[in-house]
């Protein structure tokens, strides 16, 4: 027991303790907020029937009377923060009930933690994947034009980041639909599936989907899934291939991990077993689009990769259009700290050893040059909370920054609060997962 | 092949190396030459900007971009039979040893018995093919190498130990790994041998061996400087420059890591290079001693001789600019006057304008590099005799 609390009080399990503790009391007082901020706009939800001759005064006050919007402020904020902790978000105003079976409180109504827990992956996944490509080639260009200064890469990259970082961000994105989808057609315009091809799924592994696309989110989830068990996987193999005593048998280790994951999840994907999770039963005759192919499939049993090529093609665009926007603040943050880092002393010593440049370049200098770039990280995925409003409407991308400008737009309190929130908890956690990152890759930074 | 009791193990020859800046060439090395033997000590002295660090790192061919390199040969020098070593050299500038002669040439082939070279001999240019077992010594131009070849000499040939060590260990990755780093670079070696290697190396230069397992953050300064040394030490190099390598440190501290340095290198018979800007740590370490001043060699011979004769006024200077714990009381004279701009340094003799012995052709002509008394050499019209 004692061993237990010396481990808990011990560095970094204290500071991540501390920190969690810290993020529930930011958590609650950024719920209090967004409460109050939602209260204080002016109307309700009986606003958009204001045109509609129909509805009368008195219709409307059963309405307000119905979703409780009468009470008095205080009895409803205690009553948000109550649901929140056990778990119950509210329900809905505006969106209906699609289970077959209606929910035990919303009844008829369809509860805000349904559309959460449907919309979040896939807001965390075309994000988490930009922030990642981005930070890569920002990372990566930086790198490469601090290292080969002067040459015509810096120039070109940096003139053409600069350009990009700084224009019009819709503007930019519509240009990009314009160019890639309706003029060379090589991606699909918006959305995030292809409902023609999605309307003849009749069964994804054990899940009856009779309903069409409601079905999308099980091929989502294993994406996201196999994303993280296999970035788990490659972290534990390259943690363990550290004591290898050759550096050969390191690269082996490290790259065949990367390769058997991708046989793993090729195979799963691929319909290897077409078991009770990835086997896809198909209606009728189907026909996939990926890019400029086309597939046909027969009706039956297929395997689960035509479904994830369907969402990658749609993530292609979005990712891209936020990439090519954002990956110059790296890049040229990047540059600066590894120009720096470069004039260090311990960058001569490690060419004076006689390694070859490319380790010079990568594992000591831009290695340090790391350290400053990741908090500008940190400002990224804030960033891609609120950047989420503007992408995910211009490219239709059923998200979670959709559905808040959705509820905020139509007064759907519950959800827009219940969006809002998650948001949150999304940027505060990634806060963390930084703070950890930061203390893992600099070691002089112990948080004791 | 009688067994030489000493060889080279480098020569340099009228090395000459110019840094290119906005206002103009900054003559930072000009024809420096100077020859190094297996086991010895050289010290190279001079005052800060006199062009001391910028020798070696055109040795190690570090060089910064805006440097030019403008001429010389650096020819560093391995047995006839390191295979490697003579691959490297095919195409290149060689001196070779044999028989206790010079030759010099190009290397036009290798095999496994025998060596072809190019080579002048009595005044025309003619092939000879050498036996490989009758070549003492085989020294190849480390200025004609391309970055490519010059990687394995580096720290494996020549390493360094550099100024203000403590930022030459990279912050975020442990110490041993660092030195280990260095080991695998140059040979198979695995990590666990590698790891008795680095604990080796740390008590020879007196840390504890669990201290390898830390970051550099976590070591003191001697610590470091220690460390520094125990990485410089890691491939075993033929030669092991140390540029100010106990400046950052308490004058205590200095003394004791001179001491063991001056221990190891002779217990090890390996040759180095001292740079600084301290006389007394050169009168303490080195064997032989090279004076510099503006870019240039100005004396040049063995360190006892130097000490208590020295030809040059400047090294005369020098020394009585530092002051002496041993030995009796004296007036230090500070010498007058700026070292010089080096975009324009004065004609002819380079400090003629600081000297109390010029003369007038001090400031027309370039005094040669000759040699003045037996094996000690100094460029100077005035010589102190």
């Amino acid at each position: 027991m004692k061993r237990i609390w010396q481990t808990l009080t011990s560095g970094m399990s204290k500071f991540i303790i501390v920190r969690l503790l810290q993020i529930i009391l930011v958590l609650y007082l950024y719920m209090t907020l967004v409460f109050i901020i939602l209260e204080a706009q002016p109307g309700d939800i009986t606003d958009i029937y204001t045109a509609n001759p129909k509805i009368t005064p008195e219709a409307k006050e059963a309405i307000v009377k119905q979703l409780g919007l009468n009470k008095p402020i205080y009895e409803r904020y205690l009553n948000y923060l109550r649901n929140f902790v056990t778990g119950h978000l509210g329900c809905s105003f505006k969106w209906g009930n699609i289970r077959d079976v209606p929910d035990p409180v919303c009844r008829e109504q369809r509860p805000t933690w349904d559309l959460i827990r449907e919309r979040l992956p896939r807001t965390i996944v075309l994000f988490l994947t930009y922030t990642i490509v981005s930070f890569y080639i920002g990372f990566f260009l930086g790198k490469l034009i601090a290292w080969r200064r002067g040459a015509i890469i810096e120039y070109f990259s940096t003139v053409v980041g600069v350009v990009l970082f700084t224009v019009f961000t819709p503007w930019f994105a519509l240009l990009l639909v314009w160019l890639f989808a309706v003029n060379l057609g090589v991606v699909p315009i918006g959305g995030f599936i292809n409902p023609d091809s999605w309307t003849n799924i009749r069964q994804i592994g054990s899940v009856d989907c009779s309903i069409g696309i409601s079905c999308s989110n099980i091929v989502f989830n294993h994406m996201l899934l196999w994303l993280g068990g296999l970035t788990l996987f490659w972290g534990i193999v390259y943690l363990w291939s550290r004591r290898f005593p050759y550096p050969w048998q390191r690269n082996t280790a490290r790259w065949g991990a990367v390769a058997l994951g991708l046989v793993l999840a090729g195979l799963f994907f691929g319909g290897g077993w077409l078991g009770e999770i990835d086997r896809v039963v198909l209606a009728r005759d189907t026909k996939f689009e990926f890019f400029v192919w086309h597939f046909e499939f027969p009706a039956g049993t297929i395997p689960l990769f035509p479904l994830a090529l369907d969402f990658v093609q749609h993530m292609v665009l979005p990712i891209l259009t936020l990439t090519l926007i954002s990956f110059a603040g790296t890049m040229l943050l990047m540059r600066n700290t590894m120009l720096e880092t470069m004039r260090e002393d311990y960058v001569m010593a490690a060419k004076a050893k006689g390694l070859p440049d490319h380790v010079v370049r990568d594992k000591h200098a831009a290695r340090n040059a790391l350290l400053p770039v990741v908090t500008s990280l940190i400002f990224a995925i804030a960033f891609s909370v609120d950047g989420g409003v503007f992408t995910e409407t211009i490219f239709s991308w059923p998200g979670m920054g959709q559905l808040l400008l959705l509820s905020a737009l139509e007064q759907d309190y519950p959800v827009a609060i219940g969006s809002l929130v998650f948001t949150g908890i999304f940027a505060l956690v990634a806060h963390v997962i930084a703070d950890i990152l930061y203390a893992f890759l600099d070691p002089r930074i112990r948080y004791d | 092949m009688a067994p030489l009791t000493t060889y080279p193990v480098l020569q340099v020859e009228n090395l000459t190396m110019h840094y290119t800046t906005r206002k103009g060439a900054v003559k930072a090395v000009e024809d420096v030459s100077f020859s190094l033997d297996k086991g010895e000590a050289l010290g190279l002295v001079g005052e800060s900007g006199c062009g001391k660090t910028s020798v070696a790192l055109t040795l190690l061919r570090l060089l910064p971009e805006n440097a030019q390199f403008l001429g010389g040969h650096v020819y560093f020098f391995r047995d006839g039979s390191d295979e490697a070593h003579a691959r490297r050299a095919v195409g290149k500038p060689v001196k070779i040893l044999l028989d206790g002669q010079e030759h010099q040439g190009r290397l036009v082939e290798v095999d496994r018995s025998q060596l072809v070279l190019d080579a002048r001999l009595n005044g025309r240019t003619q092939q000879i093919k050498l036996g490989r077992d009758d070549i003492a010594r085989l020294g190849v131009d480390l200025t004609a190498l391309s970055d490519e070849e010059m990687r394995p000499i580096r720290w494996k040939g020549i390493s360094m130990i550099f100024q203000a060590a403590m930022n030459s260990l990279n912050p975020v990755y442990k110490v041993g790994d660092q030195i280990i780093e260095a080991m695998q670079t140059h040979m198979p070696i695995p990590i666990p041998e590698a790891r008795e290697r680095v604990a080796q190396l740390f008590q020879l230069v007196g840390l504890d061996r669990q201290l390898m397992d830390r970051y550099p953050h976590e070591y003191s300064g001697g610590m470091k400087q220690r460390a520094v040394i125990a990485m410089a030490l890691a491939c075993d190099p033929d030669i092991i420059i140390a540029d100010e390598p106990t400046t950052a440190l308490d004058v205590i501290v200095q003394d004791k890591i001179l001491r063991e340095m001056r221990q190891i290198q002779k217990k090890l018979n390996m040759s180095m290079i001292y740079i600084s800007h301290d006389i007394a740590v050169i009168a303490e370490v080195a064997d032989k001693v090279g004076v510099m001043y503006a870019g240039g060699l100005v004396e040049f011979g063995p360190s006892e001789a130097i000490f208590k004769s020295p030809i040059h006024p400047y090294t005369k200077a020098l020394m009585s600019a530092f002051p002496s714990i041993k030995g009796e009381k004296v007036k230090l004279a500070a010498l007058p006057g700026e070292p010089p701009d080096l975009i324009k340094p004065p004609s002819g003799c380079r400090f003629h304008p600081r000297c109390p012995y010029a003369t007038e052709i001090c400031e027309r002509e370039v005094p040669k590099f000759i040699e003045h008394k037996p094996k000690q050499y100094a460029a100077c019209w005035n010589p102190l005799m």
